[in-house]
Order: C-alpha cells, then sequence, then structure tokens
C-alpha cells in the first residue's frame, strides 16, 4: 500500500483542510472528501533545531512551512542543506519519527 | 457587572524549587491571605499545565485548598497552556464581576524542574498538532525561530535586536529579587565577541539560548474581590479593569498571514475596550516574551507601535525602565522565569506591584494603568489583562 499524507476537501465549499478537522473552518459543513496532496510547493520559511525530544538520535534536525501548489500549508521536516526561503521543494513520505517500535511516517521534502 | 479588585498578592521565586507542587501553589496563597488579612475565600483557582504529566499530581486545586486550610470553598483547576494563569484570572473576574462570588483566590503554580530541559522542552509540545506538527519534532522553540526567519525577511529584525530584548529583560532582572536568572548580560558577550557562539548557542536557527526563556518552577497568586472587601485590605486600590480572550488555528501552517498574531490583537484589544483605554493610555506591560521575537510582535499587535515597527521602538530605548513604556520590567518570562502554569499570574503580580508604587528600583514613576499579554500554545490562546489604580 502505498502511504500518503491526505487533505480533506470540504464537500460544500471545496476548501482543502490539512490536517483534518471535524467541521469545515471556512463555511461549517461536516463533510469532507479524502484527497490527495500535491508533492511540490515552495519553502516559506525553515528553522535548524538542535534541542530534541529524546527520541531523535540526531544532533539537529531541519523542519521548515511548505505552501503546495495548490495552496495548502504543511509543517515538514527538511533534508536540504542549505535551505532557502521561496525555494522549490518536493516531498516524500518517510519516517520522521521513532519512538522504539513505533514508527511515525510523515513528509519530508528535499530540493526540487 | 461588579467591578473587581486586587485584595492581596503573593509570589515566590522563579527558579528550582524542591517541594511538592501543592506546597509551591501554596505558598503565594498563604503571602496573599497574609497581606489582606483575609482568613476565608469562596472559591480558589489553581492554574497549572503540567502536574498531571510531570509531578503526578491531578486535582490541584483540591489539594491546595485543603492545604490552605481553607475548605470548603469551592476549587478548580484551569489548563490553558501557558497561558493558565491569566486564564485562572479571567474564571476569577467572572466570578466576582457576576456576583457569584465575593472573593476568589487565583493562585498559579508550575514545577517543571522535576524534568530535564529537553524533557520539559517535549512536554510543553505536546501543545502542538499531534500528527501535522508534534511528530516531526515540532518544539515551541522551533515554531518560533520560524517566525523569526519571517520577521527578519519581511521587517529587518536582525539578530542584535533580538538580543536587545534579551540584554533589557536580564537588566530589569536584576531589580527584581524573585526573578530566575540575576544574571546582566551584554551585547558584547551574547553577539560580539569571540565567545559569542559558545556563550550563545544556536538553538532554533535564527534563534540562539539567549533568545529563549528558562525553564523555571514557580508559583504566584492574586485575591479577587469586590471593592468593599479590598478597600478593608488598607492596600492601593487596583482594579482588575479588562479581560480579553481569543484563539486561533492550532496549526500554525494554517495561518492566513504566518507574519502576524492575531489571536494576541484580539484579546488586547477587548481587554483595553472593556477598561475603557487605549494602547496610549498603558504606563507598563508584561508581554508573553517566551523567544525574544515575541515581545517585538506583541508590542506591535497590541497597538503600542506601529506594524513592523517594534524592533525600532526597543532600539531607541522605548520600552525600556525609563522609556515611554517600558515592558516587561519584572524581567519578563526571558529573565524573571517561565514557569508555565504561574506565568500570567506572575505577569498581574508584577502589573499590580507596578500600580500600587512598590516595585522598588524598577518602579515605573506614577504608573497608573498596566497590561498582560498571556500567550498559550504559539499564539492559538491568548489571554490578556487590564488593571487601573483607582481613588
Amino acid at each position: 500500500m502505498q502511504l500518503d499524507i491526505l487533505g480533506y476537501q470540504c464537500k460544500k465549499c471545496q476548501t482543502i483542510s490539512y490536517p483534518y478537522r471535524t467541521l469545515c473552518r471556512k463555511c461549517g459543513h461536516d463533510a469532507f472528501d479524502p484527497v490527495p496532496l500535491p508533492k511540490k510547493g515552495k519553502l516559506l520559511t525553515f528553522t535548524q533545531l538542535f534541542t530534541l525530544p529524546g527520541d531523535f538520535e540526531v544532533n539537529d534536525i531541519t523542519l521548515g512551512i511548505v505552501e503546495l501548489e495548490n495552496g495548502v500549508r504543511m509543517t515538514a521536516q527538511l533534508k536540504i542543506d542549505a535551505p532557502k526561503m521561496g525555494m522549490a521543494v518536493q516531498g516524500k513520505v518517510e519516517v520522521v519519527r521513532q519512538a522504539g517500535y513505533d514508527k511515525c511516517r510523515g513528509m519530508v521534502f528535499y530540493p526540487r | 457587572m461588579r467591578e473587581v479588585y486586587v485584595a492581596g498578592i503573593g509570589i515566590t521565586s522563579f527558579t528550582r524549587l524542591e517541594y511538592p507542587l501543592v506546597e509551591i501553589a501554596a505558598y503565594p496563597a498563604m503571602m496573599a491571605l497574609k497581606e489582606s488579612g483575609l482568613r476565608k475565600i469562596d472559591h480558589l483557582y489553581a492554574a497549572n499545565m503540567g502536574g498531571g504529566r510531570i509531578n503526578g499530581q491531578t486535582g490541584l486545586a483540591s489539594a491546595v485548598v485543603d492545604n490552605l486550610g481553607l475548605t470548603p470553598a469551592g476549587a478548580e483547576t484551569i489548563e490553558n497552556g501557558p497561558a493558565s494563569g491569566a486564564s485562572a484570572l479571567k474564571e476569577g473576574f467572572m466570578a466576582v464581576a457576576s456576583g457569584m462570588h465575593d472573593v476568589v483566590l487565583v493562585t498559579g503554580a508550575e514545577r517543571m524542574r522535576a524534568v530535564n530541559n529537553l524533557e520539559a522542552t517535549d512536554f510543553v509540545a505536546t501543545l502542538t498538532h499531534p500528527y501535522a506538527e508534534y511528530i516531526y519534532g515540532v518544539t515551541l522553540p522551533s515554531l518560533a525561530g520560524m517566525f523569526t526567519r519571517l520577521h527578519m525577511d519581511r521587517y529587518k529584525v536582525t539578530p542584535r535586536h533580538l538580543a536587545m530584548v534579551a540584554v533589557k529583560n536580564h537588566g530589569n532582572a536584576m531589580f527584581n529579587p524573585f526573578a530566575h536568572l540575576h544574571q546582566p548580560i551584554t551585547l558584547e558577550g551574547i553577539l560580539d565577541s569571540e565567545d559569542a557562539a559558545t556563550n550563545n548557542p544556536v538553538v532554533a536557527d535564527p534563534l540562539r539560548f539567549f533568545d529563549c526563556c528558562p525553564v523555571s518552577d514557580g508559583a504566584a497568586c492574586l485575591i479577587l474581590s469586590t471593592a468593599e472587601v479590598a478597600r478593608k485590605t488598607g492596600k492601593p486600590m487596583v482594579r482588575l479593569s479588562g479581560v480579553g480572550q481569543a484563539t486561533d488555528t492550532l496549526c500554525v501552517h494554517e495561518r492566513d498571514n504566518p507574519l502576524e498574531l492575531p489571536a494576541v490583537r484580539g484579546a488586547a484589544a477587548q481587554s483595553l475596550k472593556m477598561a475603557g483605554k487605549k494602547p496610549s493610555d498603558v504606563d507598563v506591560a508584561e508581554l508573553h516574551d517566551a523567544f525574544t521575537i515575541l515581545e517585538i510582535v506583541e508590542s506591535e499587535e497590541c497597538g503600542f507601535f506601529k506594524k513592523g515597527e517594534g524592533h525600532l521602538a526597543l532600539a531607541k530605548g522605548e520600552t525600556g525602565l525609563k522609556g515611554r513604556l517600558p515592558i516587561n520590567t519584572s524581567g519578563g518570562l526571558k529573565a524573571k522565569g517561565h514557569p508555565v502554569g504561574a506565568t500570567g499570574v506572575g505577569q498581574a503580580h508584577e502589573i499590580v506591584l507596578q500600580l500600587r508604587g512598590e516595585a522598588g528600583e524598577r518602579q515605573v514613576k506614577g504608573a497608573k494603568t498596566g497590561f498582560t499579554v498571556n500567550f498559550g500554545g504559539f499564539g492559538n490562546n491568548v489571554v490578556s489583562l487590564c488593571f487601573t489604580r483607582e481613588k
């Protein structure tokens, strides 16, 4: 099975929410269609973080907010040596955090 | 609505405290009860964020009301993240204003140093969205880092401006015996010298160590009451004249404009409006500077300075102790410390001292209107309070 990060498109006003919400933020409707999100986008902002929660066994990680091609934004990890605001990025679903045997998958963005 | 006054105050040092959470919460309450001469209250609110998770203490308010021998008064624990303190004061305000209670004791307490810094940072990070933020390693410093980068790009805020907030607030804390950090710092030491990279390492680029508040234990208390009760204490009359609260999206990436903090703007406007004041009426303010950038941006969102000009006012000294609008005279979260559940009550404590004229060497002369912003999450739940000195 292909793992993916999904957006939720309101059946009434078509607004896509990410992450899932119970009621649409724009129109208040309560029914959504899961939709795939574009993997291409541009980097809005980022940070290299050195004080990590205990289950990260690395010195630092880079986090960013990416605006996808359809305008939906997401927070994700970056694997980019010298990130720049506005740069084009391409996302892939990978393991982003592992606590014991629990693997959390999320979006990781690379330079495009 | 009835008018609500401050009948008594108390505070612990913000530092590492090796006492049970219940006793930490009770100590400033004891001080406030002694100061006010009150022996009975109608209700107690205990503000706390992490007792259940990091101290194994749930039901804090029930334990504190008993510890103080104040049963059978009603008691509730209030949790609103790092804005728990101001939220509890808001609840206390509503209880007295509505006529339901005459005397309400609000104590905010936190004992976060029971765990190490990384565990404390991780515990605070549970405020973020569980699968759209937290799993990636998002922490509050990382959200602040990304926010800072946007402001540096758009408004030309520089690392020097950020460091100026830290230098100012560490300086103010030198006059506050209850502050966590009694450590004067200089731009030379944390920015310009050869040792600056060692003294002030990167935490969440572009934020460095001295851009971030410490992890503190501590507690603070205000007793809120009717005018009649407060007058009997013989203390200067300070009124809690305005409260405001607003929320924003949990995920920072969902904000319409990631450069803005609309919940700060909304909460601040409400509290000033209720108090019948304008931003220019405020004589002294305690803003939630968990990260240096926040003091700058909040000072704009509250209407003290134009958007994008908070850092310029700071550089001109307008927010210093002798400036036009002194901000964070206590040392702020940056140097006074940030015991999360206690912070909002601690901010109010400082404002009451200032309006009573009891702030010692950090006293803002003739202060009559004081104001606080207590920031829960990364700006997704903000409570603002306005206090006025009455005759």
